[in-house]
């Protein structure tokens, strides 16, 4: 076994770890920040695939018609989530898990009928431009273009993040509010108003994540169960709510599947469920939560 | 008195008329439990139109029988098998069927065979293609008019065998989604080269699981060990995402990959991008039988209703339409049990020639379909060069093993 070929195996781990990290991040932002556990953010996710293969339907014509969809599926998304967010979320966020988990999986259901209405049942396909159609050699290994952009949208969203936590203003105030809502309450700044923002932020992710994912394949419905449960690994063994968490664990997720398949393919999924397992046993708050919200 | 007689014989006229009415009347109750949404969608949807195309047809010359309207029912089964099982005992117990169309993943079928064969009501699956659905625990309700999993891997298998020989191949890897059809159909494609081609190695399996939508870690692996070819079983969506990235890739340009499914649907769907060249398998290309009267019409028809050519997909579930119609015939009665026997051996007419029920396993004579992936101006995708039809005849398990199967005695 050469270099050469467990340097294509990291990076094809790579790439799904960042297709996971995009899925999962959003997630992870709505749970840390307001506690919600959004069950319906894998079928969000989904309808911005749908999103992206309409505005590209349209642009298709345009050199640039793919990269404009994807954005603009993420900002239709969010715009989306922003209004599910002050219509359905706000009423639930005193209630105990179990109904915040029925209300979200009442939105499973109604937003996969919702695409069903607008979308059809027929699988689409975005047909991707020469850009990113053929591969490209890293040290003498093809690679698959369309992925090098995947794994660049993975740390771009991961440092933006980041750096919008970290050194923004707006950033500092969300910080604060997931450890005193009251305190942030009391110095006037508007709660509903930061949490519908956030919301729109999550969602606009899963939005970006769905429209990234679109060209990979076809788009079909029940998508989204397939990638929820992976998600959930990923923010399970990074830590609910942790960034940094989330963007290790789904890097490990990633190349925990990649090797796998290398040296025991039939035990790739399994893997990922046993370090989940694992990390639950002996750190249930996650690689990198924090106790209190195990 | 003459006033008496001419009351009696007005009732009884009444009577007969009503009662032929009654018959004239009575519908013919026809179940589909396809994949509208899941793995199958991109196939069924296409089964669905061409079904509703078929009794469209029949139904303007009277129905069935040309007195039985046909009442369609369609159930999607979500590609999971036990939603195909509710919705099959639904559309028995509450619509009233007599036969169900399908289905869309072997698991399904194999999920319905019991439920149909306990309720006595027919089932005909025309897309799924398990051999296990015939092969083993035989229902006699059951009627396959798609070429069968061995019947699909044998005509790969000889195809294969001769490129080995003639190129030098020595190992090859497989590559199966990890469900019902996947495993039926890579473990028959390796048992038969072994038997046909016994100087290859099988170097390594593959199973990513029904659903999967990265398949980048597949391709790298696969890439890495190097083999002389590599042989696929996906299906649906699964093996268009297979075939967009490990073009990407540049997959097929490195590495033969002989034989796997190519659908119509994925000639059409991925007109752009699939390589030229490859050699695919398929199960009803509608080119390979135009010089059929009843395909060029179903073509000229299909094209007209819904604009698009049909797939493989929609030529088997039209075929299964009107085998039922031709049991009914045959049997001169709509009763199941009548229509059962009477599609026992029968030989049918369909788009794709005139074929025949096999009786231990009531397996259509189908053939399987091998060509080379090609550009032609008649068409606005690429179809298939060179194509080779292997007979089911000539392609289907031999009846001693189905035997030696039934009896425990083999897989």
């Amino acid at each position: 076994m050469d270099t050469s070929m467990i340097f294509a195996q990291f990076m094809s781990g790579l790439s799904r770890g960042m297709m996971l990290f995009l899925i999962a991040s959003g997630l992870s932002l709505i749970f840390g920040v307001m506690n919600i556990l959004n069950f319906a953010h894998a079928t969000l996710w989904l309808m911005g695939a749908y999103l992206c293969y309409s505005f590209w339907h349209l642009l298709q014509d345009y050199g640039f018609g793919l990269w404009l969809s994807i954005i603009l599926a993420a900002l239709a998304l969010s715009a989306i989530g922003a209004v599910i967010e002050v219509v359905l979320i706000r009423r639930v966020y005193k209630r105990e898990l179990p109904e915040q988990l029925l209300l979200t999986y009442a939105l499973v259901l109604i937003l996969g009928d919702l695409i069903k209405i607008f979308w059809g049942v027929e699988d689409k396909l975005i047909t991707r431009p020469p850009l990113v159609a053929g591969p490209v050699f890293i040290f003498e290994v093809p690679f698959d273009s369309y992925f090098i952009f995947v794994i660049c949208v993975g740390f771009a969203v991961a440092g933006g993040l980041w750096w919008f936590l970290k050194k923004t203003r707006y950033g500092h105030i969300i910080r604060a509010a997931v450890f005193s809502r009251e305190m942030v309450s009391a110095l006037g700044i508007p709660i509903p108003r930061i949490y519908t923002g956030v919301f729109a932020l999550g969602i606009f992710i899963a939005g970006l994540a769905g429209a990234v994912q679109a060209p990979v394949g076809s788009i079909t419905l029940g998508m989204d169960m397939a990638v929820i449960i992976q998600a959930f690994c990923v923010v399970v063994i990074g830590g609910f709510g942790s960034l940094l968490g989330t963007f290790v664990a789904a890097i490990i997720v990633g190349e925990v599947y990649a090797f796998s398949i290398l040296f025991w393919p039939q035990g790739a999924l399994v893997l990922i469920f046993v370090v989940t397992a694992f990390i639950l046993i002996i750190r249930p708050w996650g690689l990198f939560g924090t106790p209190t919200r195990a | 008195m003459k006033s008496k007689c001419f009351k009696i014989i007005l009732g009884v006229c009444l009577v007969l008329f009503v009662a032929a009415m009654a018959q004239a009347a009575e519908p013919y109750n026809l179940g589909v439990d396809l994949a509208i949404t899941g793995t199958g969608a991109l196939y069924c949807k296409d089964g669905v139109d061409a079904i509703t195309l078929a009794v469209k047809e029949i139904n303007a010359k009277g129905g069935f029988l040309g007195k039985h309207p046909i009442k369609v029912s369609i159930r999607d089964t979500q590609t999971k098998p036990d939603v195909a099982v509710r919705e099959a005992r639904d559309l028995i117990l509450r619509d009233k069927v007599r036969a169900i169309l399908g289905t869309y993943s072997s698991a399904c079928a194999v999920a319905i065979k019991p439920v149909a064969q306990e309720y006595k009501v027919l089932h005909i699956p025309a897309i799924s293609n398990s051999e296990n659905i015939t092969k083993v625990n035989f229902s006699p309700y059951t009627y396959q008019v798609v070429p069968n999993s061995y019947m699909q891997a044998k005509a790969v298998v000889l195809g294969v065998a001769g490129l080995a020989k003639k190129k030098g191949w020595k190992n090859y890897i497989t590559i199966a989604s990890d469900y019902e059809w996947g495993r039926s159909t890579q473990n028959n494609t390796v048992a038969l080269l072994k038997q046909y081609a016994p100087e290859l190695t099988l170097k390594k399996e593959f199973w990513p699981a029904l659903g999967e939508t990265q398949f980048t870690s597949y391709i790298t692996a696969i890439m890495s060990q190097k083999p002389d070819f590599v042989i696929g079983s996906l299906a649906s969506k699964d093996n268009v995402a297979w075939n967009q990235q490990a073009t990407a890739y540049g997959f097929f340009k490195k590495i033969p990959y002989p034989g796997s499914l190519i659908s119509v649907s994925e000639l059409i769907i991925q007109a752009k991008t699939l390589t030229r060249g490859l050699v695919g398998l398929c199960r009803a290309p509608f080119f390979a039988h135009l010089d059929v009267p009843m395909m060029a019409n179903f073509v000229a028809n299909f094209k007209n209703v819904y604009g698009r050519y049909p797939s493989d997909w929609a030529v088997m579930e039209y075929d299964a339409v009107y085998v039922l119609k031709q049991g009914i015939e045959k049997a001169g009665s709509i009763d199941t049990e009548k229509v059962k026997d009477a599609l026992k051996g029968a030989t049918v007419d369909t788009t794709r020639g005139q074929l025949f029920f096999r009786q231990i396993d009531n397996q259509l004579s189908c053939s399987s379909y091998i060509g080379v992936v090609a550009d032609d101006p008649k068409y606005p995708f690429p179809i298939y060069h060179d194509l080779v039809e292997v007979k089911g005849p000539d392609s289907w398990r031999p009846e001693a093993e189905i035997e030696a199967a039934r009896a425990g005695k083999a897989e």
